[in-house]
């Protein structure tokens, strides 16, 4: 029994409003006078605070319930009701959605205040936070929605706000192409999600379009094995689009066109994990379907190592960012495919502190090199630029899996999960990738900040990043060191605290397996990265200079020409179908059978035109043989 | 009996009819009709003697009354066709040509 | 007067428009009656769909004998079906006498006599007053097309009037056939709907009046592929006409469908439904995938239309509730997004003096207003969840995957398709560097604004809150599938497929 909470409703209100608010002062001033930047950063951070604000009150009414019914729901008003297709516009707080929102508004929060500082001066400022307002807004619509129609809605707000985040340096061409790229992207991955929706609701969705009814029905006769498979693929696939994963990830690397800030809080803490909390979300489908989870966990590992790959070669610093948040998210993908959906959700929470860390601090350094960010002409920094340093080494520590920060306890929990439940290919790829993704972050922490700067003069006028920067940089490292304590397992004397708060939300059966198969998969993560970073330190630490990628390595430093396949194959053919069609088709084919009317009138015309020859005589000659022919007739009529 | 008089009637409508259609010159082609309205009073004659009534007589009167006046009617026209080409060959006029 | 509420808000515009025609007013006078006589048919529209009840039959109905021997009857009604399109015209029209200040006074009389016409068309319920109105429609845009349209126009003028008119013949052919087989069957004449719908039709003569009416429907809607009148009449014409096509009158053939083939024509369109959603999805995918390689942006957002308009047609051919009830939706909202992007074309045309995308640029950072209803308004085209593109479009891939998976799935690559020619269209236009065209774009000045300001919130309130809007449809709609006498089939098409999966029927 859920407890009905009007308050529910007012978490995503908060940042929607200050978006409208915003928006509107923008739109109606930007061409006339000019609001001080203060007021824009005041109205901008106060939705979000106040919406953390609420996330801890929910949190503490929650705790305050027994396990067994700790749900808060609120049905604001009825969406549309047609037929046996019932929305409401509902929210639902269960400790899954609880957990999401808690730190989607803090980092959010954080965000928003170093954002104050970091774009300074620009003049489109009071749009960007009417933006960052409506994404966080989206975000939390659709981690709060009581069923997947309204998750939906979030879902596709997230989207359009990444388009109108990404492209927002608008007049490079470049980036608005990067925009359109990600929309158009993830709208592939929304059609199956679409698909995935409407499956399950012919099959049990007449009796209440929302996670409870849902939750309650999943075994109902109409939902065969087929059913539930082609619902838990297409799914995946809306996923797949969100997150960034195999096939549809091309969409986040290019990404980084838009401002540094945008891109920790979209692409790193919150909206690529929209895709693991819809499958932890749908675990009472995923559970059913075990070739489903099989399939998610594949694809999610071999994401992790291809764009672990494409990292360890990267130059520009938020690129090789990028590519590590989607190994990372593959990580996450491994985790609930396997249906480790705790573990996979642990590492979103903990990725989210230590991946949102580290691109703030990418972007403290490069606010510092007035936008530079090829790290190949950086370096020595450490010295410039101490608080960034000390918090983003935390932060490559955390991402590397090094014990005892928090990646460590997040990775260690999803990878033994893999183990013990017997997916050991799953296992071993992702060991691997553990290891190279130690490479690829110290290769970069490095680079950035030791050895010898590079360019000489961009260095002379680097200066360490005003407070408003470093204050949340400084928090942010915080939770990157404490958070795997929130899980600690049995076999370090914790409780497992996080797994033990989600389980009522999710279908899950921890697997238990040997201390022996405990003791093996941490080890190996220890070792792997231990291996990584002393290949990275070997080349890297005493300073390096830039190098030439030849063979495999050049290959990959294009990212095995994935994009311009996907160019080739999907994007030319598609204007030039479209070309031919107005072109060519129209025209000739469709065109045709009306053109050939008329052209049939035209030849008709012609030939009767014959008979018209002008001279009065053969006129007469034909009333003769027309009166004839009648008369004729006539009489054989009169027999 | 009357078979004669049908059968010199069907002749000289043909005759008419050959003319109307064949012949260039305006005159003559009024002339065939002409000659079609006789051969149609001959008809309504002989029926009339045929059937001991009067109405074909009638009938008779009535169709060279209306030949008189369209004849006047037609050499009008053919004055104005005159003065508009200075020829009377019916091929000439041929405007309707499509 | 409220009992025949429907005759003027069908007559006063014709007679007002006549009126202006044949006096010799001048523009500002033709254009102020316009807008007067609009905004009073407008709220005289509002009035009744607040006093709108929503049983789900015919309601505000006006039926006096007209040609009693033939059972001809002027026989007006709306239900929840007709009373959105009728919304959609009355709200919408007004616009246009509010922003395009500068043409002839022939402009704003034929657009009020269309007006009037589309209301007659969609209220009428006896199927020659049906008829009457289909073609009356299409005169005011003859003239409107041919005097005060484009370079091309003249071509264009001719293809949709005689395309048009050559559907309508044979429309007006399976009228007759169906009056006949009345009298056949009943021994009585009459033309009115309800009585139609007990016809009993077999045999390959009622196959052919089916086709009769579907050709003259899928020429209107427009339907693949009988759509190839649509890129030159909506490029050439003015705003306005173009506004009044896309917008109203199309859906007026998806209308017809509704009402007279459905119900009258049960089997066979039960038999046929499987080819009529494909033509649907084709044209979507057909008339989306040309959009993309458009340089002149009036052209791109008419193949928009005619893609939008294929998943509302597909919607009406799913024979389920949910698609029936979301194409109805995606009327409206089709209405108010195509519709009013077309507007704003036409404003965009009549400040920069070109419609070639390639010469514009920049023009948010010169127009912030402009631009955001612009983004709000294609947003909701596309779908977006929020806005009323939504809800309707939803519902019709729903519906369209109970009816065939393979259709359903071709259904939904609308979603990618749509997004594809609009990002690509609003991307150039709007965001890069202005140049030398839109280097002086003035923003919409505060009558344009407040003018548009209604349908922008609507389409917003429409996609938050669609249940009192949902609510007037639904008794109209699930009444067709309710009927013991079944006024639709009840039964999926015979060769509609699900591929092995089980899906529950309904």
């Amino acid at each position: 029994m859920e407890q009905s909470v009007n308050y529910l409703g007012l978490i995503p209100l908060f940042p929607l409003m200050g978006a409208v608010l915003i928006g509107l002062l923008h739109v109606f001033t930007c061409n006339r006078t000019s609001v001080p930047e203060k007021i824009y950063g005041i109205l901008a951070c106060v939705g979000p605070v106040l919406s953390f604000v609420m996330a801890l009150k929910v949190f503490v009414a929650l705790k305050g319930l027994p396990e067994a019914s700790r749900f808060l729901s609120h049905k604001a008003f009825t969406w549309f009701s047609v037929g046996d297709l019932h929305i409401n516009m509902g929210f639902l707080a269960d400790p899954l959605s609880c957990l999401m929102i808690l730190f989607v508004t803090f980092i959010g929060s954080l965000i928003h205040i170093y954002s104050i500082g970091y774009m300074g001066g620009d003049k489109n400022y009071g749009k960007f936070f009417a933006y960052m307002n409506l994404f966080l807004g989206s975000m939390l619509v659709l981690v709060l929605g009581d069923g997947p129609l309204v998750m939906f809605v979030g879902w596709e707000g997230v989207g359009l706000c990444s388009y109108l985040l990404i492209s927002f340096y608008s007049e490079d061409r470049a980036n608005v192409l990067a925009g359109n790229k990600a929309f158009i992207v993830n709208r592939v991955g929304d059609l199956g999600f679409v698909l995935g929706m409407s499956f399950l609701f012919w099959a049990i969705g007449a009796h209440g379009f929302d996670y409870l009814s849902l939750k309650a029905h999943a075994n109902d006769p109409a939902m065969t094995q087929g059913v539930l498979l082609t619902v838990c693929l297409l799914l995946f696939v809306g996923a797949t689009g969100k997150s960034a994963q195999i096939p549809l990830y091309v969409w986040l690397p290019d990404a980084m066109a838009g401002p540094t800030p945008v891109s920790a809080l979209i692409h790193a803490a919150t909206m690529v994990t929209a895709g693991v909390y819809m499958v932890a979300r749908f675990s009472f489908l995923y559970a059913g379907a075990e070739l489903a989870g099989n399939i998610v966990a594949w694809v999610g590992i071999l994401t992790a190592l291809l764009a672990a790959i494409f990292g360890m070669f990267q130059e520009d610093i938020k690129k090789v960012l990028a590519y590590s948040t989607v190994s990372q998210l593959g990580y996450m993908f491994a985790g609930v495919g396997v249906a480790a959906y705790s573990a996979g959700i642990f590492h979103v929470f903990t990725h989210a502190f230590f991946k949102a860390l580290l691109f703030l601090g990418a972007g403290s350094v490069i606010y510092a090199l007035h936008h530079e960010q090829n790290i190949w002409k950086m370096g020595g920094l450490k010295a410039k630029m101490p608080k960034t340093y000390l918090t983003m080494i935390i932060g490559a520590f955390a991402l590397a899996g090094c014990p005892p920060f928090s990646g460590f306890f997040s990775k260690d929990e999803i990878l033994y999960s893999a183990l013990a439940t017997g997916h050991f290919g799953i296992w071993a790829v992702g060991v691997l990738v553990a290891g190279m993704t130690a490479y690829y972050t110290f290769r970069m922490i490095f680079v950035v900040f030791h050895g010898e700067p590079r360019d000489r003069h961009a260095y002379e006028h680097a200066k360490e990043s005003p407070s408003v920067m470093t204050v949340p940089l400084i928090i942010l490292a915080v939770g990157a060191l404490f958070a795997g304590f929130l899980n600690l397992p049995g076999i370090f004397g914790g409780d497992q605290i996080v797994s033990h708060w989600l389980a009522p939300s999710l279908s899950e059966h921890h697997p238990h397996a040997s201390v022996f198969v405990e003791i093996l998969a941490i080890g190996a993560s220890v070792i792997a990265f231990a291996i990584g970073f002393k290949i990275a330190y070997s080349k890297f630490g005493q300073g390096a200079p830039e190098p030439s990628y030849k063979g495999f390595a050049d290959f990959a430093y294009h990212k095995f020409y994935v994009d311009e396949l996907y160019d080739a194959v999907i994007v030319q053919p598609y204007k030039a179908i479209g070309s031919s069609i107005w072109k060519v088709i129209e025209p000739n084919v469709t065109d045709a059978p009306v053109k050939g009317v008329s052209k049939l009138y035209m030849v008709l015309g012609l030939a009767f035109k014959v008979f018209q020859v002008g001279y009065v005589r053969i006129y007469a000659l034909y009333m003769v043989l027309g009166l004839s022919l009648m008369s004729l007739l006539l009489s054989q009529s009169f027999n | 009996m009357i078979h004669s008089y049908l059968y010199l009637s069907i002749v000289l409508f043909c005759l008419g009819i050959v003319g109307v259609v064949s012949r260039r010159n305006v005159f003559t082609v009024f002339m065939s009709i002409e000659l079609m309205l006789n051969a149609a009073n001959l008809a309504f004659v002989a029926f009339s003697r045929v059937h001991e009534t009067m109405d074909g007589h009638v009938l008779a009167m009535m169709v060279m009354a209306v030949a008189a006046a369209e004849a006047a009617l037609a050499l009008a026209v053919v004055i104005l066709l005159h003065k508009h080409k200075s020829k009377l060959d019916t091929n000439v006029f041929s405007l309707l040509k499509g | 007067m409220f009992e025949h509420v429907l005759s003027i808000i069908i007559f006063l515009p014709i007679l007002a428009g006549l009126v202006l025609l044949a006096s010799p007013a001048s523009r500002t006078v033709a254009r102020f009656t316009g807008l007067v006589i609009s905004l009073a048919t407008l709220v005289l529209s509002l009035d009744l769909y607040a006093g709108f009840q929503s049983t789900g039959h015919l309601e505000f109905v006006e039926k006096i004998s007209w040609i009693p021997s033939l059972g001809i009857t002027y026989f007006l009604g709306v239900d929840g079906i007709s009373l959105f399109i009728l919304m959609a015209g009355s709200v919408l029209l007004p616009l246009v006498y509010l922003i395009f200040g500068t043409k002839e006074k022939g402009y704003y009389a034929n657009l009020l006599i269309v007006q009037g016409a589309m209301a007659g068309a969609v209220c009428a319920a006896d199927m020659v007053l049906f008829y009457i109105f289909w073609e009356v429609m299409l005169l005011p845009v003859f003239f409107m097309l041919g005097l005060y349209g484009g370079t091309q126009r003249l071509p264009a003028t001719l293809k949709i009037t005689l395309y048009t008119i050559a559907g309508s013949l044979l429309m007006l052919a399976a009228i007759v056939y169906l009056g006949v087989s009345y009298h056949a069957q009943f021994n009585e004449w009459n033309f009115a709907m309800d009585k139609m719908a007990q016809l009993n039709l077999t045999g390959r003569i009622a196959a052919l009046a089916f086709f009769g009416f579907m050709i003259a429907f899928a020429i209107k809607i427009p339907l693949f592929p009988f759509h190839t009148w649509l890129p030159d009449a909506y490029t050439e014409a003015p705003t306005a006409a173009t506004f009044v096509l896309s917008a109203v009158m199309a859906k007026i053939g998806v209308y017809g469908v509704i009402r007279f083939v459905v119900p009258v024509f049960d089997i066979e369109f039960a038999r046929f439904a499987i080819i009529l959603a494909y033509s649907g999805v084709i044209g979507m995918m057909y008339c989306g995938l040309a959009a993309i390689t458009q340089k002149d942006f009036k052209r791109m957002l008419a193949f928009s239309s005619a893609s939008h308009m294929g998943v509302i047609a597909l919607g009406v051919f799913c024979m389920n509730l949910q698609a029936l009830t979301g194409s109805i939706y995606q009327i409206v909202a089709h209405a108010t997004s195509t519709g009013v992007l077309f507007l704003f074309a036409g404003i965009l045309e009549e400040r920069t003096q070109t419609r070639t995308i390639e010469d514009l640029g920049g023009i948010a950072a010169k127009a912030p207003v402009f631009a955001l209803f612009f983004a709000i308004a294609m947003l909701a085209s596309v779908g977006l969840p929020g806005t009323s593109g939504f809800i309707g479009e939803f519902m019709i891939v729903l519906g369209a995957v109970k009816f065939n998976a393979v259709v359903g799935v071709l259904a939904g690559t609308t979603l990618i398709i749509g997004v594809c020619y609009m990002l690509w269209m609003f991307q150039r236009v709007f965001f890069e560097k202005p140049t030398v065209h839109s280097e002086n774009f003035k923003d919409l000045t505060l009558v344009e604004g407040l003018a548009f300001l209604p349908v922008i919130l609507l389409i917003i309130v429409m996609g938050i809150y669609p249940h009192p809007f949902l609510s007037k449809i639904t008794p109209s709609t699930a009444l067709q599938f309710t009927q013991p006498s079944p006024i639709v089939a009840q039964v999926p098409a015979s060769n509609a497929q699900n591929f092995g999966l089980t899906i529950e029927q309904k």
